[in-house]
């Protein structure tokens, strides 16, 4: 608890510090830059529901991401899930002859389940040959999001059409929108339903208690009948699905097709977002929305501060840096 | 004492939390003296051994020492990777040029080791060591800074027999040179051998200080405890019956391997494994844990254990072991007493409540293993890295007693405990022998074996080179054939 304080007041730290130094070598008040960010993020309806939009995007990955870490498995390759799942829902959710209630989940699933198959493969090389999960999800992302630039823009590309995507999914694969008049759909209240699914998990099942064993005590853990392999593969598969669902949601609930620009580095800010939420749900939700509104705020301000919004990107980096550097070093002490 | 002293601590208290560790304590030593400290678990020992090094900043008291102060962990400060001279000389290695001269390092690792008859390959990597030989670099290092103060934490904890006379002659050479020495032990038979004064604490404060000369075990005991030590628990008579077969052994290769060992334990009876540390028992404990892989043949009333077999499938047979090193091998330090108890056994009923842990059940558990084992602070949400090691063993030992297993081995379970504890450990593994287990003990003190074993073995080279029923018990065989003779 107070270690989540701690990690969440150097967020915020890091975001006004050098957000404000940021600002002035700009000549820009921060005064101004932070109130055209905060207005662009939450000023009215449509503005917020975008946020909220951001905040799903976000959730997803770094929902998975905290699955990963909490099992001492520095999943890092939540952007090429995230990419994989999008990509599968945008080919399938044209593809497939479903009516309405049964595309919707089927797609879901098959999405869910392409991120997994991606997870599932960096955890299978670390349990089989000892595979760095680092290096494996690195370069993992590298190949999906190769492979997808090569299949939109080949296989398949949409016919006639000049950009490289897929063509335009049938209103029946669309996920149902919240609030009407914006782009929010029902894929908020699933992200959020599903952080409270981990967290039970997290708390109350065995699955969950092998494996924050396995992350915190390995060799503890591995003497108590937990099978580290199978521990790392589950935890990276379920990690790598959680992503994928959360591309497909992008794919079906805003963009209603599939490019690569479907993610503009979700699956890395996802990191900071489990960071800054101390790898617990509840948190992980709260610092998601807090990221969320710099992701939509970032627009306003350049629009109305002139502030670039690189700044934001700047800032998200560094919010990673400190926090995963202190975790980092937090971990050698320890061991 | 005319002279002044080499150390001296006045007023010392540090609370961690609501828990006061050490209160109001006053202690010198002087150069030239042996000064036991000694304590039940959670005493305030080591980190009254801690503050006195500089370690851990006291909230009140004052700290005067002449010349520089070493300190030898109960739980080795060493860098794994590095090999044993780096870890001896580190930030104090010989240079030729920029570049540092190994040679020089080597002849200077060997000659400190030679002068204080503690022999160790200054090349060997301190990762592949055994647990005594990790203890000599850890004191090498602290020699070759000729401290003034020598404070020494459960030197002996993971030491065999003679590797302890040879330690003592070490620690007398360096006190006849004038370096004082603070002792903080459980063991009375060190006390009573080579202090010179004892200085005794409970909870925190100095409760009695004795000239070794002028008092006894016994009382040092009474005054550790504040009370009788607890006596063993009564042996009953029990119907053996082969529960435990181990047919020509075989795992690992080099120092330590098991070459073809053959034993048998029966149901209602302990086994000692007498033997130097390096002989073969990590081996021996792995291989019946699930461990490691091995050659030759295991079995359990009867039935094969194949070596395929996971921990899990050991577990669920009734296997239970206490490792050697409980905060790496069987805690999560993070955890708290409830969520450490169900570590191994969550998978079964009635933890085990379809996919969910009944923590209520678990609770129960611990609450349990807290009344039985006398677990301080008794309280089942303490965090079990807060615990002192005594404490942490208790719940190790028993999480691994509870619900009657079939087979138990335990492997050093009481390293590094005080002797209150250690007499409850052997009570309750006593208790679990006479309600039908089969007990492996696996240990590197002589006198654990002897208090508790029925039947004891002895392991070198990693064989079994002799046996020796509880009647025929001969200490002087024993210890040649542990020494290869």
């Amino acid at each position: 608890m107070r270690r989540t304080l701690r990690d969440a007041l150097i967020a915020l730290a890091v975001v006004f510090g050098v957000g404000s130094i940021a600002m002035l070598l700009g000549h820009v008040s921060p005064v101004v830059g932070f109130a055209a960010l905060f207005d662009g993020a939450l000023g009215n309806q449509s503005e917020l529901a975008e946020t909220l939009l951001q905040t799903t995007a976000l959730l997803f990955p770094a929902l998975g991401v905290a699955l990963a870490f909490r099992a001492g498995l520095f999943n890092i390759g939540a952007e090429g899930q995230i990419v994989l799942g999008g990509m599968t829902a945008g080919v399938l959710g044209v593809a497939l002859p479903l009516p309405g209630p049964l595309l919707v989940p089927t797609v879901l699933i098959a999405a869910a389940a392409a991120g997994g198959a991606w997870g599932g493969l960096a955890g299978f090389l670390k349990a089989r040959f000892g595979a760095n999960e680092v290096i494996a999800t690195l370069m993992l992302n590298t190949i999906a999001v190769l492979f997808a630039t090569y299949l939109i823009g080949g296989p398949f590309k949409q016919p006639g059409a000049g950009a490289a995507e897929t063509p335009q999914l049938p209103p029946a694969a669309w996920l149902p929108v919240l609030v009407p008049g914006t782009r929010l759909s029902v894929s908020f209240p699933i992200a959020l339903a599903l952080g409270a699914a981990i967290w039970y998990v997290f708390r109350q099942t065995v699955f969950g208690y092998e494996l924050r064993a396995a992350g915190e005590a390995p060799e503890a853990a591995r003497r108590a009948g937990i099978d580290l392999g199978r521990t790392a593969f589950t935890t990276m598969a379920l990690s790598g699905a959680i992503a994928g669902l959360g591309g497909a949601t992008i794919v079906m609930g805003v963009l209603h097709r599939f490019n690569t620009g479907l993610s503009p580095g979700y699956g890395f800010i996802a990191i900071a977002v489990a960071l800054v939420g101390n790898l617990e749900p509840p948190f992980i939700i709260i610092a998601a929305f807090g990221f969320g509104i710099l992701q939509s705020g970032a627009i306003a301000m350049q629009a109305e501060a002139n502030v670039p919004r690189d700044v934001v990107t700047l800032i998200e980096g560094l919010v990673i840096v400190a926090l995963a550097g202190r975790r980092f070093a937090a971990e050698r002490r320890a061991a | 004492m005319a002279e002044p002293a080499a150390l001296t601590l006045r007023g010392i208290s540090k609370r961690f939390g609501s828990i006061v560790a050490v209160d109001g304590v006053d202690i010198d030593v002087a150069p030239g003296e042996i000064h036991a400290l000694v304590g039940e678990n959670g005493a305030g020992k080591s980190t009254l051994a801690a503050i006195a090094y500089g370690a851990v900043k006291p909230d009140a008291g004052s700290i005067e020492a002449r010349g520089t102060v070493g300190l030898v962990h109960q739980h080795f400060a060493l860098i794994e990777r590095l090999r044993v001279w780096e870890n001896i000389l580190l930030g104090r290695e010989p240079r030729a040029g920029l570049r540092i001269d190994r040679s020089r390092a080597r002849a200077v690792v060997g000659d400190l080791a030679r002068r204080h008859g503690l022999a160790v390959d200054p090349d060997a990597v301190v990762e592949t060591l055994p647990v005594g030989i990790k203890q000599r670099v850890e004191l090498l290092r602290e020699l070759a800074r000729e401290p003034a103060v020598l404070l020494l934490d459960e030197p002996t904890a993971a030491l065999a027999p003679s590797e302890i006379d040879a330690f003592f002659v070490t620690v007398r050479a360096l006190a006849q040179r004038g370096t004082a020495i603070l002792i903080v032990t459980h063991k009375l038979a060190e006390v009573m051998g080579y202090s010179g004064r004892v200085t005794v604490m409970r909870r925190g404060k100095i409760v009695a200080r004795f000239r070794t000369a002028e008092t006894s075990a016994a009382e040092i005991a009474r005054a550790m405890v504040g009370g009788e030590i607890p006596a063993l628990t009564a042996r009953a008579a029990t119907q053996p019956s082969p529960r435990l077969v181990v047919r020509d052994l075989r795992a690992g290769t080099g120092a330590g391997a098991i070459a073809g060992a053959s034993l048998h334990v029966e149901a209602g009876e302990i086994v000692g494994i007498a033997g130097i540390e390096g002989n073969g028992q990590t081996l021996l404990a792995d291989a019946i844990g699930g461990v490691v892989p091995y050659t030759g043949e295991l079995a359990l009333d009867g039935e094969s254990l194949p070596a395929g077999q996971s921990p899990a499938q050991r577990i669920a047979r009734g296997i239970r072991i206490i490792p050697q090193d409980r905060r790496r091998e069987a805690l999560v330090l993070d955890w708290n007493i409830i969520d450490n108890v169900a570590l191994g056994r969550q998978r079964e009923p009635p933890l085990r409540r379809g996919a969910v842990i009944d923590r209520a059940v678990a609770g129960r558990f611990a609450a349990d293993v807290i009344e039985r084992f006398d677990v301080r602070p008794p309280n089942p949400k303490a965090i079990v890295g807060a615990l002192s090691g005594g404490n942490q063993q208790k719940v190790v030992v028993g999480r691994a007693l509870a619900g009657s297993p079939a087979l138990v081995v335990a492997y050093q379970p009481t390293r590094g405990i005080d002797v209150g504890a250690a007499t409850l450990v052997g009570s309750r593994l006593i208790e679990a022998r006479n309600a039908g287990a089969a007990v492996l003990l696996i240990s590197f003190e002589l006198d654990e074996i002897f208090a508790l074993a029925d039947r004891v073995y002895v392991m070198f080279g990693g064989a079994i080179v002799g046996e020796f029923a509880r009647a025929d018990i001969d200490r002087g065989r024993i210890g040649a054939l542990m020494a290869g003779t």
